[in-house]
């Protein structure tokens, strides 16, 4: 059965399976709203049924803009002399041998479900989010408009899993400094790739303005009565490919599904509490809020079927007051990120959702004397959850200064690799092509081994 | 009853003599020779029926070889056995045909040649391809150059890296190499060879005779042959095919099995790694690649429909010349020649980019004139809208993007200059030697925009070569070109022609200057350093001095009437802006290995082109005044599969710009971007720096890459969405000066006011029944007449009459 769409016979209305196939490389997309390609549809439809879990694999990248200080976050130098060691002590988590910084003490209690790395190597002093969402530079392949995202690339080869719901959304507001807001470009899969932003054009197309649905379906019908140029006279499908889609669009406009997702009204109070609202907001200046309930939306959205949510959270780059800046951005993450671990666990969809928090770069060892620190690329972290890792680790160590990775470097590449990995994509195989015609493989390193 | 001739046909012969006479001829002596241990020869069979007929006959032949001294498979893959003379005979059902077999070299063992035997191995098996060791990072840490084009580092890597463990000449069989090939050991590439194949032996014997590197300087393929090269087939049938390498020392090999071959349409034909092709159930053309280290060959099947054909329209130039003797081979009828309304809404948009007007659309389905489709054209050729139409889709090749106010200076003036030499038919040629030789201050000099937004020294290169050339040339930046004969030497002698050029700063950043240095132009090759000159691609390398500027050189060398690219790169991409199908897919991408579906029209459009010096507007009249261009969309009973024959028009749905203007056009109303003045319509924006979600939805490029393709036209859920939901649609329908509030007014009969509509939005009336239903729709909502009047307009602009130009 095809799933993908739905309700099912509201989609054979009119386009036979025989012909739909025959459209070819038709999308459903533009601007992150779903994209289906015939080989989408043929993947999707191979998918297994629910079974207790998600259906489908997805990701939520929480981009802590900014850079934070990995030094006091999931590794504490206490050895280091004081002018770097800042001001954390180390906690103990619940599992033995692994300490973070005292601001996650609910992070700490999640640690069996989640893994914590502490040498990610690889990153440049850039202040965008762009290899986070990629594992690229913005210079990477610049000439053909850059490297997609994991989101768009997902969008390409996966297609949406409900059409009413765009696979890849971006749910950060514009920032002035705007490079922290950005979602992940689409790079040379062009614009139909992008994004769905819930403030974008493509939402007001989603929702119901002046015009009544009856108004709507009293147009098809008129249309349809004068529409009578032959179809099959046009082999790229494009023709076919309209009538299914215009079709298809009536049935987004009656489902309400991705604005109910992003509505959190509707959701248990006592799990919107659990996440916290992230407010007073502070220090975040030209970069995003500390918006809790942006995790509780990206689950939602997971739910209701996309692939990929990317979010900005706060703003971290602590050249003054690094230590006030953490306590109040990382009290807020230890509640929501929290949360969110333990809600997709409750919910029995852990394991098809891997969720990562992490930063541009890491901040310098030693403190400035605005008690802030500066931009320090040599080394950055990561905490990731979910996505049937093998959790309750923490990968690789810095120096005592928390210069340098000393044991197990990661680069910033095989996170995403990772990330692909989880999503059922081996990036040692699976390419797209670039607008050149040549295959372009998403990253270029493999999985982190400790954690498949 | 077939009269069976038969003719045993070795790759290349020159001459072939029927079988009644059983002597062939070879153009190299008159025997197939088998050199030594692993010399192979492919056979390929012919059979001619009476009628002249050829169909390949190499699997239902029969063979014998007397004496015994070479072996014989029911493929036709002949092996040795033994040094000695022997006759080979084919047969099917009494007739017969013999060829002379000789067998030399084997009294002993020839050591394996690393180049010409094992990579090609590694090749074939995949290995070196670019999913697996091939790629830039190699492959569990196993690297191998791609598709083996730097041999001497494949060496290196097999033999002494990884402290030699790949190859173990003691024990070959326990070599990682082979365990891996075999997958004895487990190979995340799974099993490439059997331990009983031809591939294992040799690779195996090689590592046992101590891995002999070679000497890759000895003998260099000069090219590779196929045969046949092309064929007229029928549905279904097969054809054997045989690559033999032609070897600079002058000697032949027969690599069929080493060739990798590749179908350009898996639909018409299916092709096997033993070179043997299969049709299938449809008609058309279909080209058949064989590449083999580094060099490219073609074989090109013709599969008639077959159905007789009682007329054609008129010849009225080289076009439908072409194009009509390509569909008699093919057998494929044309359509009927389009009406007078569905042309002038053709020609218009296409020429124009906008829909006629009622009134001119009324003019011409009136007029008598015997000639009034030509006086169309020209009169569509010599408006200001052509050369805004064509300014638009050329600014986007060229990239003419803005990053910031400052740049729009440079930005507008480029694209008034593309649209004054359009308006002004510069010829092509100076159009390009402008845009390639411009110098000094952008601000006097508005091609200038171009170099400052194509700022790379390769990006010049590929983008010039794609956009002017036809030819890719991307690959050969880091590696040679899997699909084509250039090599990085190629690419960096290309290079070397904008060796020269500097940018030097003027009054502000976004008006620079350009110059070509007083220097020796040249490049580095990346791999070998060695200092290239400016060589154009399968030319003599240019001889210039150090005041000569390289690029004017280059545009010599680009415009010169003989040059293979140039011209043809040129029609084909103007001719997919017409017909919709390029004679080459993708237009940009001219390959050896991606041929024209006609060949002939190609050359001949070509060749007119550049005896009419370059004449665009020229080519245009030819090709819009040709039958084949007339043609209705509408399919008969045969050619509605037909998708590169040029049978019917083939619809294309109105780019992003052409669609929001018609759309305007329609319900009288006006789009605005940003600072430009009210009225401005979106094929005449000047740049890519107009932000609109329509445009963006409807897969506007954002002149991120020279290529046509970044321009999508795909159907998407979005553009649905927008077309039946937004603000911005409705806002055109429910305008006060828009043409649904006008109908609304008007104290017309509806039937009049809808044909009106009819009138600007296909060029023709409505008919009855369209009137009858519209007239229903209305009457059905009497308290609604403005609301219904606006539903009308929408409707008239959904419909896929409106969105596509058929």
């Amino acid at each position: 059965m095809l799933t993908i769409f739905g309700k099912s016979g509201r989609y054979c209305d009119g386009v036979s399976r025989r012909s739909f196939l025959t459209i070819g490389g038709l999308t459903l997309g533009a601007f992150g709203l779903p994209n289906l390609s015939l080989a989408a549809l043929l993947r999707n439809e191979a998918e297994t049924p629910k079974r207790g879990g998600l259906g489908h694999k997805a990701i939520i990248n929480v981009f802590l803009a900014g850079g934070p200080p990995h030094q006091d976050m999931w590794e504490i130098k206490t050895e280091a002399p004081s002018e770097i060691r800042g001001e954390f002590r180390p906690i103990a988590t619940n599992v033995a041998g692994i300490q973070i910084c005292e601001v996650f003490p609910k992070l700490a209690a999640v640690m069996d479900k989640s893994v914590v790395i502490r040498s990610i190597v690889g990153l440049k002093d850039r202040h965008d989010s762009y290899q986070c969402m990629s594992g690229w530079l913005s210079n990477d392949l610049r000439i053909l408009g850059g490297r997609p995202c994991v989101g768009a690339a997902l969008s390409k080869m996966y297609g949406p899993v409900d059409p009413a719901v765009p696979p890849f959304i971006g749910l950060a507001a514009k920032t002035q400094h705007m490079p922290w807001s950005d979602p992940g470009i689409p790079g040379f899969l062009g614009p139909t790739y992008s994004a769905f932003k819930p403030d974008g054009p493509g939402m007001e197309n989603m929702k119901l303005h002046d015009l009544t649905l009856e108004r709507l379906q009293d147009r098809r019908s008129l249309l349809s009565s004068i529409d009578n140029l032959r179809r099959d006279i046009d082999k790229s499908g494009s023709m076919e490919g309209m009538d299914a889609f215009s079709m298809r669009a009536l049935d987004v406009l009656t489902s309400s599904k991705l604005v109910d997702a992003l509505d959190i009204s509707k959701e248990d109070p006592k799990i919107v509490a659990r996440y916290g609202d992230g407010k007073p907001y502070k220090y975040q200046y030209d970069g995003a809020p500390t918006c809790n309930e942006h995790l509780l939306v990206a689950r939602r959205l997971v739910e209701a079927g996309a692939r990929c949510v990317s979010l900005s959270f706060g703003r971290w780059d602590s050249h003054g007051q690094n230590f006030d800046l953490v306590r109040d951005h990382g009290a807020k993450l230890d509640q929501c990120l929290s949360a969110l671990i333990e809600d997709l666990d409750q919910r029995g969809i852990l394991d098809d959702v891997t969720v990562i928090a992490w930063g541009e770069f890491g901040r310098t060892p030693k403190i400035n004397p605005s008690a802030g620190r500066d931009h320090w690329a040599p080394v950055s972290c990561a905490f990731m959850a979910g996505g049937g890792m093998k959790s309750g680790q923490a990968i690789g160590a810095t120096n005592r200064l928390g210069e340098y990775a000393t044991e197990r470097p990661v680069d910033v590449q095989e996170v995403l690799s990772t990330l692909y990995h989880n999503l059922g994509i081996d990036t040692a195989t699976a390419t797209i092509m670039d607008p050149t015609g040549r295959p372009q493989y998403l990253v270029e390193s493999n999985p982190i081994a400790e954690l498949i | 009853m077939l009269r069976l001739s038969l003719f045993i046909c070795l790759a290349m012969l020159s001459a072939i003599l029927p079988a009644a006479d059983l002597s062939i001829a070879l153009h190299d002596g008159s025997a197939i020779v088998l050199n030594g241990l692993d010399a192979r020869w492919q056979l390929v069979v012919n059979q001619t029926s009476d009628d002249g007929q050829t169909v390949d006959a190499t699997r239902v032949a029969t063979y014998k070889i007397e004496p015994a001294i070479g072996q014989i498979d029911a493929t036709g893959y002949l092996r040795p056995i033994t040094n000695g003379s022997a006759t080979l005979t084919a047969e099917i059902g009494g007739a017969s045909c013999q060829v002379a077999l000789e067998v030399t070299g084997l009294e002993q063992p020839q050591p394996i040649d690393f180049y010409h035997q094992v990579v090609p191995i590694m090749t074939k098996a995949g290995c070196n391809g670019g999913g697996c060791h091939g790629k830039a990072a190699g492959q569990a840490g196993f690297k191998l150059s791609l598709l083996g084009f730097e041999p001497q580092e494949d060496y290196e890597h097999l033999v002494i890296e990884s402290r030699g463990r790949r190859l173990f000449p003691a024990i070959p069989e326990r070599s990682l190499l082979l365990q891996k090939a075999i997958n004895e050991t487990a190979h995340g590439g799974g099993q490439r060879l059997t331990k009983d194949s031809h591939e294992y032996d040799i690779l195996r014997r090689w590592i046992a005779t101590g891995m002999p590197p070679g000497n890759i300087n000895q003998r260099t393929i000069e090219r590779i042959d196929i045969w046949p090269q092309t064929r007229q087939l029928t549905k279904q049938a097969n054809q054997q095919l045989s690559v033999v390498a032609v070897y600079t020392d002058g000697s032949r090999a027969d690599v069929t099995r080493n060739a990798l071959f590749e179908s350009n349409n898996t639909d018409l034909a299916k092709v096997d790694a033993s070179g043997f092709v299969q049709l299938g159930e449809h008609a058309g053309d279909v080209a058949v690649m064989a590449r083999y280290q580094g060099k490219v060959a073609v074989f090109r099947a013709s599969i008639p429909l077959g159905v007789p054909i009682e007329s054609f329209p008129p010849t009225r130039n080289l076009v439908d010349e072409h194009v009509f003797a390509k569909l008699k081979i093919l057998g494929i009828p044309p359509s009927a020649e389009c009406d007078d309304s569905t042309f002038i809404r053709r020609a218009t948009l296409d020429i124009c980019g906008r829909l006629p007007t009622a009134a001119e659309a009324q003019q011409f389905v009136a007029s008598a004139e015997p000639n009034k489709v030509e006086q169309l054209v020209d009169r569509l050729l010599n408006s200001e809208e052509y050369a805004d139409f064509f300014a638009r889709k050329w600014v986007l090749i060229l990239r003419n993007k803005r990053d910031s106010v400052g740049e729009q200076a440079g930005s507008f003036a480029f694209h008034q200059w593309l649209k004054d030499s359009f308006f002004k038919n510069k010829p092509y040629d100076l159009l390009v030697r402008e845009l390639l030789t411009a110098s000094g201050s952008l601000s006097t000099n508005p091609p200038l925009t171009w170099w400052r937004e194509v700022s790379e020294t390769e990006s010049r290169v590929e983008d010039t070569a794609q956009l002017f050339l036809g030819q890719r040339l991307q690959c050969a930046r880091c590696h040679h070109h899997p699909f084509e004969k250039w090599s990085q030497a190629d690419y960096y002698q290309m290079a070397a022609f904008f060796s020269t050029v500097t940018r030097k700063e003027g009054p502000t950043p976004e008006d620079p200057m350009f110059v070509s240095r007083v220097a020796n132009a040249s490049a580095a090759h990346p791999r070998s350093g060695q200092s290239l000159r400016p060589t154009g691609l399968d030319a003599p390398a240019a001889n210039l001095t150090p005041a000569d500027d390289p690029r004017a050189e280059l545009v010599n060398w680009m415009v010169d009437p003989n040059n293979a690219f140039f011209a043809k790169s040129l029609v084909n991409r103007y001719w997919k802006h017409f017909l919709a199908t390029g004679l080459v897919e993708p237009e940009d991408d001219l390959r050896v290995t991606n041929p024209a579906t006609n060949p002939d029209l190609m050359d001949a459009l070509a060749l007119e082109f550049v005896k009419s010096h370059f004449d665009l507007k020229q080519l245009i009249r030819t090709i819009c005044t040709s039958s084949t261009y007339r043609l209705g969309s509408d399919a008969n009973a045969h050619n509605l599969s037909d998708t590169s024959s040029y049978a019917r028009y083939y619809p294309k749905r109105l780019s992003a710009e052409v669609l929001l203007d018609a759309i305007d056009q329609a319900a009288m109303t006006d789009s605005s971007f940003e600072t430009l003045p009210i009225g401005t319509r979106a094929v005449q924006l000047p740049d890519t720096g107009f932000g609109s979600y329509f445009l963006d939805v409807f897969g506007l490029p954002g002149g991120a890459t020279a290529c046509e393709c970044e321009r999508l036209n795909e159907a998407t859920l979005a553009q649905s969405l927008h077309l039946l939901n937004s603000k911005e649609i409705q806002a055109k329908l429910i305008s006060d000066a828009g043409r649904a509030a006008a109908m609304n007014a008007s104290s017309q009969p509806l039937s009049e006011l809808v044909n009106d509509l009819y009138w600007s939005a296909f060029a023709r009336p409505a008919k009855p029944d369209e009137i009858a239903a519209i007239e229903k729709y209305v009457s059905e909502r009497p308290d609604h007449k403005r609301q219904a009047m606006e539903d009308i307009v929408w409707a008239i602009v959904n419909s896929k009459e409106f969105i596509f130009n058929h």
